[in-house]
C-alpha cells in the first residue's frame, strides 16, 4: 500500500468515511469499518499494530459517549461511521509519509506552501508525541508522578501539557525562520526531488473511487 | 582587502521588535566582504542574533519589528540558527533530501542539486549519513548536515548563529576550517560566536557588540587583545588570553597556546 501514489492513498482514505455516511446504517457502516480494519491490520497495508491500537483508543470514549446518548442502536450506527473515519485516518497517517504527499503535490504543480501545510498537519501527531514523551521523561527526573490514580495523572497532565504548549509555540517561530531562510517561500517552483511514481490503472481507480461514492450518494437521494 | 566587493553593508541600522520599547540594534554600521570571515562577539543580549535577522532579511520581514537605516546584501544570503532541530524541514526521508530542501526550493534542476548537496556533504564529513533520517541524528551530526543544507544553496553571504555550539571539538575545529575555505572561494561569512578559541586563526575581522551597537571592530587579533574585553559587561577573549589577564601579565596578552609559547620561550 505505502508503493500506491500519495493520492490514491488519500482517495480511498477519504471515500471510506464517505460512504460510511452515504451507505445505510448499519450495514453500510459494517462494511466500511471491515475496509477500515483491514487497511489497518492486514499485512501490506502500510499500518503497524501500534497505529490500529491508537485508532481503537480514540474511537473507545465515542462508543461510551453515543451508547449514553443514544442506546445501543443509536450507538452502533453512528459508532461505525465514527470508527471508519478514525479508522481511515489512522492509517492514512500510517501508510502516507508527508514527504511522499509533498513530491506528489509539488510534481503536480501544487502551490509549495499548500504542501508544506498539509505535510506540517500530518506529521504534528508523531513529532508532538515524542515531545511528550521527552517532557515526561524530563518531569519525572525532576520528581513529578505520572502513574497513579485519576487525580494523580490529573495533575502530571496539567504539568505536561503547559510546556508541551509553550515549547511547540516557541518552536513556531524559529522554525518559520528556518524554512524562509531555506527557500521556503510563497509562490515559489519548487524541484520535485523524487516524485512517486503514478500510473492510469491508479489515475483510474481514483476516479473509480470518487464515481463510486458519487453513484453512492444519487442511490441514497433518489 | 579594499578591491573586495561588499557582500553586506549595514548603514546606521536601528531596529526594535514588535512590541519592545529599547531597540535591539541601535545605530549599528557594519560591512563584510567577499572572502573574509567576520566575527561577532559579545554578552547575551548583545544584538548579534539579530543583527544576522537583518542581515539575513528575516528582519523585519518576517519577525515584524521596525528597522530604520539602510541594508543592502549583494547575492543569496543563507543563514544557521542555533538549534539544529527547529531547522530540519520535516519534508525530508534521508540526510541527502534534508540538504537537498533548499537548493529544491531554489527551483534548481535536479542534476545541479545532486552535485551541490553531494558537495555539500563531503565537505562537512557527513557524506556517509546520507541514507539516515535526519529525525535518528545526534544534535552534532544534525547541525552538520543542517550546514551542509546551507552551503548546498551556495551562498555569497553565509550567516552563522553559534555554529559550533552542538559539536564536539573535531566537529567544531572542521567547521572553522571550513568557514576559512569557503572565505578563500570568495564567501562573505558572518559568524556569531562565543567559540573565541577559535577566532584568532579562523577570523579576519572581529565585531564586538554592546547594546546593539558596535563597540569596537578590527583585525581579529587586535580586538581580542583588548583589555577592556574583560571588563564587566564584555564577552572575555580566548582561554590563553585569559590566564594571562588574571596573572597580571604585561598586555598585549597571547591568543594562542602557540602564542604563549612563543612570548614565554
Amino acid at each position: 500500500m505505502r508503493a500506491l501514489h500519495p493520492f490514491t492513498l488519500i482517495a480511498i482514505a477519504v471515500a471510506l468515511p464517505a460512504l460510511a455516511w452515504i451507505l445505510p446504517a448499519p450495514w453500510g457502516g459494517v462494511g466500511t469499518v471491515v475496509m477500515a480494519a483491514a487497511l489497518l491490520l492486514l499485512p501490506g497495508g502500510g499500518s503497524t499494530v501500534q497505529a490500529a491500537r491508537a485508532a481503537l483508543l480514540t474511537a473507545a470514549p465515542f462508543w461510551f459517549f453515543l451508547f449514553l446518548l443514544h442506546g445501543p442502536g443509536g450507538a452502533v450506527d453512528t459508532g461505525l461511521r465514527l470508527t471508519t473515519m478514525i479508522g481511515s485516518s489512522v492509517w492514512l497517517i500510517a501508510a502516507l509519509p508527508p514527504p511522499r504527499l509533498v513530491e506528489a503535490m509539488v510534481a503536480r504543480g501544487w502551490p509549495v506552501s499548500v504542501a508544506f501545510l498539509l505535510s506540517s498537519t500530518l506529521s504534528a501527531v508523531p513529532a508532538l508525541r515524542l515531545r511528550a514523551a521527552r517532557l515526561v521523561e524530563a518531569q519525572r527526573s525532576r520528581g513529578l508522578r505520572t502513574r497513579g490514580g485519576p487525580l494523580i495523572r490529573l495533575a502530571a497532565l496539567r504539568a505536561l501539557a503547559l510546556p508541551l504548549v509553550l515549547s511547540a509555540l516557541h518552536e513556531v517561530d524559529e522554525r518559520a525562520l528556518a524554512l524562509e531562510t531555506r527557500g521556503l517561500a510563497p509562490g515559489i517552483r519548487r524541484t520535485p526531488l523524487a516524485p512517486p511514481p503514478d500510473s492510469p490503472l491508479q489515475q483510474l481507480a481514483r476516479w473509480g473511487v470518487v464515481l463510486g461514492c458519487v453513484a453512492a450518494l444519487v442511490w441514497r437521494i433518489v | 582587502m579594499a578591491d573586495r566587493l561588499t557582500a553586506l553593508a549595514l548603514d546606521r541600522v536601528t531596529f526594535h521588535y514588535p512590541g519592545s520599547v529599547a531597540p535591539a540594534l541601535v545605530d549599528l554600521s557594519l560591512e563584510v566582504r567577499a572572502g573574509e570571515v567576520v566575527a561577532l562577539i559579545g554578552a547575551m543580549g548583545a544584538g548579534a542574533s539579530t543583527l544576522l535577522l537583518v542581515a539575513g532579511g528575516l528582519a523585519p520581514r518576517v519577525v515584524g519589528g521596525e528597522l530604520t537605516g539602510h541594508v543592502r546584501c549583494d547575492g543569496r544570503p543563507a543563514l544557521l540558527l542555533p538549534t539544529p532541530w527547529t531547522q530540519v524541514s520535516g519534508m525530508a526521508f534521508t540526510v541527502w533530501d534534508e540538504a537537498a530542501f533548499g537548493p529544491a526550493n531554489l527551483g534548481w534542476p535536479r542534476e545541479r542539486i545532486g552535485s551541490a548537496v553531494d558537495r555539500a556533504l563531503t565537505r562537512v564529513d557527513v557524506a556517509t549519513l546520507r541514507d539516515r533520517d535526519p529525525a535518528t541524528l545526534s544534535g552534532g551530526e544534525l547541525q552538520r548536515v543542517i550546514l551542509a543544507g546551507a552551503l548546498a544553496m551556495e551562498p555569497a553571504l553565509l550567516l552563522l548563529d553559534e555554529p559550533t555550539a552542538e559539536l564536539d571539538p573535531a566537529g567544531a575545529e572542521l567547521v572553522w576550517r571550513l568557514l576559512r575555505e569557503l572565505a578563500r572561494e570568495g564567501v562573505a561569512v558572518l559568524v556569531a560566536t562565543s567559540d573565541l578559541d577559535a577566532l584568532p586563526d579562523a577570523a579576519d575581522r572581529v565585531v564586538w557588540l554592546a547594546h546593539g551597537g558596535v563597540r569596537r571592530a578590527g583585525a581579529a587579533r587586535e580586538v581580542l587583545a583588548d583589555p577592556e574585553l574583560w571588563q564587566a559587561d564584555g564577552p572575555g577573549s580566548t582561554a590563553v588570553a585569559g590566564v594571562w589577564h588574571q596573572a597580571e601579565l604585561p598586555p598585549p596578552p597571547p591568543l594562542t597556546v602557540a602564542d604563549a609559547v612563543a612570548r614565554v620561550g
